[in-house]
């Protein structure tokens, strides 16, 4: 008996061997991926433009995703604008140069932090939760329904959706620069004595609109991204309550990567124009 | 229904809060870059830019008064500097007023500093003002190296100085370890005090000699004659105070 499961398992292994050579390391999979989410794209921008636009699901899309993320972005960019301060203070006390802190924290937090931060619990919250929704839609075949009763679902659901998401992460990444400024400005106070006027021109004179407008420009292709993937994976999910899952886990860790990768590309546009 | 129009509301605020905190931020950075303040065009022509970039600072009296807007390379040994300058200053800068390149600290950005000038007639829209050659930091260094090398030398010999002073060489050195010369000096030093007390006591003889005692004489007889008039001077001078006091 025992012999017999033992065989059964060498058997099972080696056949899960073959199938790995067979089909784990193929790039086939990544490129349908790829392939099935362009025409997704497509199909957006194709959706987007013909009417009749949901302008109060887009409106109540955009309270959602924008509104209802406030606090946690604006937490989150506080805190990273005091630790950045805090962390950034001893390797400028070497050189003596303390009082270039303000603006050294401004144009990291302008630039890069408060833009990705942004994006990134975006793509946690905003991201996971359009996902596992379009999912359940899907597997509950609401979707379906919606087609049925003359309602076109994807003009409903997707574009809504990603719109709202393009439009509301360069707001709330605004919020976070913001709030990320005053993090950083209670981060100068802790240990040194820096008044607020002197704070702010600080902080001004060091930033130029190359550092807001590429900043700015690029969190618009980060909740894209966000809203995109996590309408993709919800819309494009396997049958069954494990698909939504993996739907909503698939389309976090897909839009944290794209939007590091679209940060990597804006970052050498903008280096190659200006 | 009612909670619909709720949450739009609270969207309107959240959208229009983060607009206003976007132009506020490009209406401040744009402040900073003079672009919404009346400007003039100043140019200045160096020969060397110095490292200076598009958007440096330019400085007038230690203040911020101005942008570069945009510098270009005329010919091969001059560089043109386009200088956006705030109206308000106008008045200040004279026509002979000078453009020096210097910088912010040791690692600060450049900038360019305003001297005022002296002429009365104030600069205008497209004007070319003098420049002024910038200490050039590899001249600096050059004559630093001089300077170490001068002190090398110097502290060289000194150091040579001091070897043959601790080796007992020279007079000097002599003073400092010679234990014999040194009781030589002491011994010199009590001979010499011997001395001086022996000529004092030939002196004090020498007033009571026949041959002096009259010079001497002579002499206490002019000091006490001098010290009289000097009282009646004093005298007379207190009692003409006394009578314009009265008076």
């Amino acid at each position: 008996m025992v012999d017999a499961t033992n065989t059964q398992k060498v058997k099972s292994k080696q056949h899960s061997a073959e199938a790995m050579t067979q089909e784990g390391f193929s790039l086939f999979p990544f490129f349908i991926e790829i392939a099935s989410l362009f025409l997704f794209i497509i199909h957006f921008f194709k959706e987007a433009l013909r009417p009749p636009y949901e302008f109060n699901e887009f409106l109540r899309q955009c309270y959602l995703i924008g509104y209802k993320s406030f606090s946690l972005v604006g937490i989150t960019g506080f805190i990273m604008g005091l630790v950045l301060t805090i962390q950034s203070r001893p390797t400028l006390a070497i050189f003596g140069a303390e009082s270039w802190l303000p603006a050294m924290v401004a144009i990291s937090i302008i630039r890069e932090i408060g833009p990705v931060i942004t994006a990134v619990i975006c793509a946690g919250k905003v991201g996971s939760s359009i996902g596992a929704e379009l999912a359940s839609m899907k597997v509950t075949e609401q979707i379906d329904a919606m087609e049925v009763s003359g309602i076109n679902p994807f003009n409903y659901i997707v574009v809504t959706r990603v719109l709202a998401c393009t439009f509301m992460v360069p707001l709330l990444t605004v919020f976070a620069d913001a709030i990320g400024l005053m993090g950083a400005f209670a981060g100068v106070n802790i240990k040194g004595d820096t008044s607020f006027s002197l704070f702010f021109f600080q902080v001004f004179n060091a930033l130029k609109f190359t550092d807001i407008f590429p900043a700015f420009i690029k969190s618009f292709f980060f909740g894209q991204a966000v809203g995109m993937i996590g309408c993709y994976k919800g819309y494009n999910c396997n049958e069954g309550t494990e698909g939504v899952g993996k739907a909503a886990n698939s389309a976090v860790v897909m839009a944290s990567l794209s939007i590091f990768i679209i940060d990597m590309i804006a970052v050498q546009i903008t280096s190659f124009f200006l | 229904m009612k909670n619909d129009t709720g949450n739009k509301i609270k969207l309107g605020i959240f959208i229009t809060a983060a607009s206003l905190l976007f132009l506020l931020s490009i209406y401040f950075i744009g402040t900073r870059q003079h672009l919404f303040h009346r400007t003039l065009l100043v140019s200045g022509i160096f020969r060397d830019a110095s490292g200076l970039m598009e958007g440096n600072n330019v400085r007038f009296l230690g203040l911020n008064v101005g942008v570069i807007e945009s510098i270009s390379i005329l010919s091969d040994s001059t560089v043109k500097v386009d200088m956006q300058l705030d109206e308000g200053v106008q008045k200040f800068i004279k026509k002979d007023a000078q453009a020096i390149i210097s910088s912010e600290g040791l690692m600060g950005n450049k900038t360019i500093r305003l001297t005022p000038g002296d002429t009365g007639t104030v600069i205008k829209d497209g004007d070319v003002i003098a420049t002024v050659k910038p200490a050039d930091m590899d001249m600096i260094m050059s004559k630093l190296n001089t300077t170490a090398t001068n002190a090398a030398v110097i502290t060289n010999d000194v150091a040579a100085i001091t070897h043959n002073i601790r080796a007992g060489k020279g007079s000097v050195g002599k003073l400092f370890s010679d234990t014999v010369f040194a009781d030589n000096l002491d011994q010199t030093l009590v001979n010499l005090k011997y001395g001086m007390k022996g000529f004092s006591d030939n002196m004090e003889a020498a007033k009571h000699s026949v041959l002096l005692k009259g010079a001497y004489k002579r002499m206490k007889k002019e000091q006490r004659v001098e010290k009289r008039e000097e009282r009646k001077e004093v005298k007379e001078e207190k009692k003409e105070e006394k009578k314009e006091d009265k008076k």
